[in-house]
């Protein structure tokens, strides 16, 4: 019985931050519409000084949106963009983008 | 409508010969002048425009030994200073990927992997990865 605890407890521990490290669809869709009017409807961009975000790695994207709050990465639009956002809006807008139809994978 | 479109054409034709000082004589000039203008303004911006992503993607094709190792592999992470998969890049756009190694080269961006790789290109190589990886071009036929 003790021995079923634990092992319901590991898992339990495993498996929680690993939702929620992964973001929620519907809510970076809702949290995507002032993404759009730089980086395009469904982060396909069309222009092309700003980069296309449909189909990149969720985990870059997050990462990408956490260095430009934290000022690692440098970009006076993104800077005013990322210092509003949790990390839980991060994490549901990389969910969102990583989704959508457009960059692959070049060798 | 054949007399009305035609006859402003014959009597400007036919007053051209009559003195230097005419009217439609300068007017035509004026607009010489202005298609002129026009043509070489439009010129310019022709030549002005690809210049800014004037890379070429088969030679971007041959230049992607330092990239594919990462880029090229689905699934790869790079594991300093985090851990993140690498970006795709795949169809994005060159003005962008153009911008981000002269980031990583200047030290404006940080990674690394990137600084030292952007740093071994030229602008010329930069141009033509990212013309590679923004077109549909996947090498010659295997």
């Amino acid at each position: 019985m003790k021995k079923t605890c634990f092992i319901l407890a590991v898992i339990a521990l495993g498996a929680s931050p690993a939702a929620h490290a992964k973001g929620n669809y519907e809510a970076g869709k809702a949290k995507s519409a002032s993404c759009a009017a730089c980086h395009g409807a469904d982060g396909v961009s069309t222009v092309a000084s700003f980069p296309k975000l449909a189909g990149q790695h969720r985990d870059y994207l997050y990462q990408a949106l956490k260095d430009y709050r934290s000022g690692k990465r440098k970009n006076p639009i993104m800077a005013g963009q990322a210092k509003n956002l949790s990390d839980t809006d991060m994490l549901d807008l990389a969910m969102y983008f990583s989704k959508q139809q457009g960059l692959t994978l070049k060798y | 409508m054949a007399s009305c479109c035609g006859q402003p054409i014959i009597s400007r034709k036919s007053r051209v010969g009559q003195g230097r000082n005419d009217n439609s004589t300068r007017e035509s000039e004026g607009k010489m002048k202005f298609t002129t203008m026009t043509l070489c303004a439009s010129a310019l911006l022709l030549l002005a425009v690809p210049a800014q992503a004037a890379g070429d993607p088969r030679a971007g094709q041959l230049k992607t030994s330092m990239c594919a190792g990462c880029h090229g592999i689905a699934g790869w992470r790079t594991a300093y200073p985090s851990v993140y998969s690498v970006p795709k890049l795949g169809g994005q756009h060159a003005d962008y990927i153009v911008a981000a190694l002269k980031a990583y080269k200047s030290g404006e961006r940080s990674h690394p992997s990137m600084t030292a790789i952007a740093g071994s290109l030229s602008e010329r190589d930069m141009d033509d990865l990212a013309a590679y990886y923004a077109s549909s071009y996947s090498g010659a036929a295997n």
